[in-house]
């Protein structure tokens, strides 16, 4: 527009915005840092606080730094144009094994556990799991993929590789990292609410690497679900620019499901449903994975409607816990094969199950249309090959994703507030 | 015999000293140095930034048109309502307008709203930033 602007920002988003400022071409960005919060103050408190009260980080009163911010010239700095080019660094770092331990936990390349060192040789052998160019593009990813708020770093199959092995990953289980990848969704999101990611796995991929989906199917109880879980976190992290506390990670309470996400491999033997990926038009026994966001899940006996009996109406209860939970995620069910049974006994179809539960019109959140980035100008040849493309699936109207995983050895299910987003073809990145 | 057994006691414990301690030294002579390893970068590429240069300033707020815009979070507008009356008070000359964005979300454009501001403001304040 041409005209001075000022944008009033809460001082504890003070790193982040500097950042952001930078990151969109003006450092020296005057916003006008408040203290917060502002939500759901009456406006004495907010005068007292912020129209009289003083800048959290300057100390200097919030209204005269307005003015001066709409009417001091701008310094040669503020006026500066040109181009400020960036890499991820020197390709690779030698030292003790000690040393880099120690240099990766510093810089910020770990989840803060140790990590198996990315060596040369060990990135060859992870590679081996894919036929796929180490030097191809495989997206980008942000903080969020939701909007423009952050920027997107862009990253190879070998940049995958290499955060497979710290991980701890098998070879056998790039592809799917590389699917999951491929969609740009990041599983570390910057959001205040403090937001995990969770993939729902099918086909036949599930027993070829050892996911496991019987009893403690959603935890860190198989190899493959814990160490794909995690590199898919510092996926975000290395290759995302995601979780860093005060810039691109600001969750209010924080998530520990942050740590390995929720990995579902669904129980498809012992559900009496089509498997969730089939409901999204993909061919039985094709190996799909399916990236959701939300809040998470927990035991549905936590809740209220979960009346505990002799003998128990599933189908209802479940219908009384979908009404408690906000529009933004919707209600995810996770059920365990008993429970998916009890519910079979009353309805043929899921389709039939949704419509019961919750009549209403889908959410069509920007989430679920989001897309990913095509290859940027200056990517080698080799990563201009066309990216397998992320397939979209319908979801028949309703906000109600229900999975089946887990054991028969009790009664017990899970739900929450998740939304599924992109379906990817897992073999299509073999 | 007493004495005896304390004396050999004494000795064994000595020796078992003496030949402990050797060990060790042997140990720290023999350790070879560190062996170095090559790592990957864990990275992915940032992209380059294009600075951008801020608008002039004025030179003063007496006769100009100041908009004050929530972008829609919430308790947004008691804010921006009490900088609206600030500048009454304070800058009797100066007109601030409080607008609503439309659109949707807090990142939404407002084509409609962004033309206004060109064709009829002199700066604008935008909130919040939660």
């Amino acid at each position: 527009m041409k005209i001075p602007a000022i944008p009033l920002v809460l001082s504890e988003f003070y790193e982040q915005e500097k950042e952001k400022a930078l990151h969109e071409g003006m450092p020296g960005l005057r916003t006008q840092w408040v203290l917060g919060p502002v939500w759901a103050k009456t406006r004495e408190q907010l005068r007292n606080d912020i129209i009289n009260g003083v800048n959290p980080i300057s100390g200097r009163p919030v209204m005269q730094e307005i003015v001066e911010k709409l009417t001091k010239p701008l310094t040669a700095e503020e006026k500066r144009t040109g181009e400020i080019l960036r890499d991820k660094g020197p390709a690779t770092f030698t030292d003790t094994e000690e040393n880099l331990h120690k240099m990766f936990l510093e810089k910020r390349y770990t989840d803060f556990l140790p990590i198996v060192l990315p060596t040369e040789e060990r990135v060859a052998d992870m590679l081996k799991g894919t036929s796929m160019d180490p030097d191809m593009v495989v997206g980008k990813m942000s903080p969020t993929n939701t909007g423009n708020y952050f920027e997107y770093w862009t990253f190879t199959v070998r940049d995958v590789a290499v955060n497979a092995v710290m991980a701890g990953c098998k070879p056998e289980y790039l592809p799917l990292l590389l699917a999951v990848s491929s969609t740009g969704k990041e599983a570390i999101s910057v959001s205040d609410n403090g937001f995990v990611g969770a993939l729902v796995i099918n086909g036949n991929i599930r027993n070829e690497i050892g996911l496991n989906y019987d009893v403690a199917a959603v935890g860190p109880y198989a190899h493959a679900n814990t160490t794909i879980g995690r590199a898919w976190s510092l996926i975000a992290i290395n290759l995302g620019n995601c979780g860093k506390v005060g810039t691109t990670y600001m969750g209010t309470i924080g998530n520990p499901m942050n740590l390995i996400n929720i990995v579902i491999a669904e129980n498809e033997e012992k559900s009496p449903f089509e498997p969730f990926s089939v409901r999204r038009g993909f061919k039985k026994g094709e190996n799909i994975v399916t990236l959701f966001e939300g809040w998470g899940i927990l035991s549905a006996a936590n809740w209220a409607a979960n009346r505990w009996g002799s003998e128990m109406d599933y189908p209802q209860i479940m219908k009384d816990i979908a009404a408690q939970q906000g529009f933004l995620f919707g209600t995810c069910f996770v059920l365990s094969p008993p429970i998916a049974d009890f519910v079979k006994a009353r309805f043929d179809t899921i389709a039939e199950l949704e419509q019961w539960l919750a009549p209403t019109p889908n959410f069509g959140g920007g989430f679920a249309k989001m897309k990913p980035k095509p290859a940027a100008e200056g990517d080698t040849p080799a990563a201009k090959k066309p990216m397998p493309k992320a397939k979209m699936g319908g979801f028949g109207g309703s906000n109600i994703p229900i999975i089946v995983t887990g054991g028969s050895n009790n009664n017990y299910w899970s739900a929450g507030g998740l939304r599924p987003g992109q379906s990817v073809k897992i073999d299509e990145w073999r | 015999m007493k004495w005896y057994m304390s004396a050999g006691l004494i000795t064994l414990l000595c020796l078992g000293l003496i030949c402990s301690s050797s060990g060790l030294n042997s140990q720290a002579q023999a350790a070879p140095a560190e062996e170095q390893v090559t790592v990957l970068n864990p990275l992915g590429t940032p992209p380059p930034i294009t600075l951008k240069p801020m608008a002039p300033r004025l030179d003063t707020l007496d006769g100009k048109t100041i908009y004050i815009v929530d972008d829609g979070y919430i308790g947004g507008d008691n804010l921006l309502n009490e900088i609206v009356d600030w500048f009454a008070a304070n800058y009797p000359n100066t007109k601030a307008l409080y607008k609503r964005k439309g659109g949707g979300g807090f990142e939404s454009e407002d084509p409609q709203l962004w033309a206004e501001i060109e064709k009829e403001g002199d700066a604008v304040i935008i909130g919040m930033g939660h």
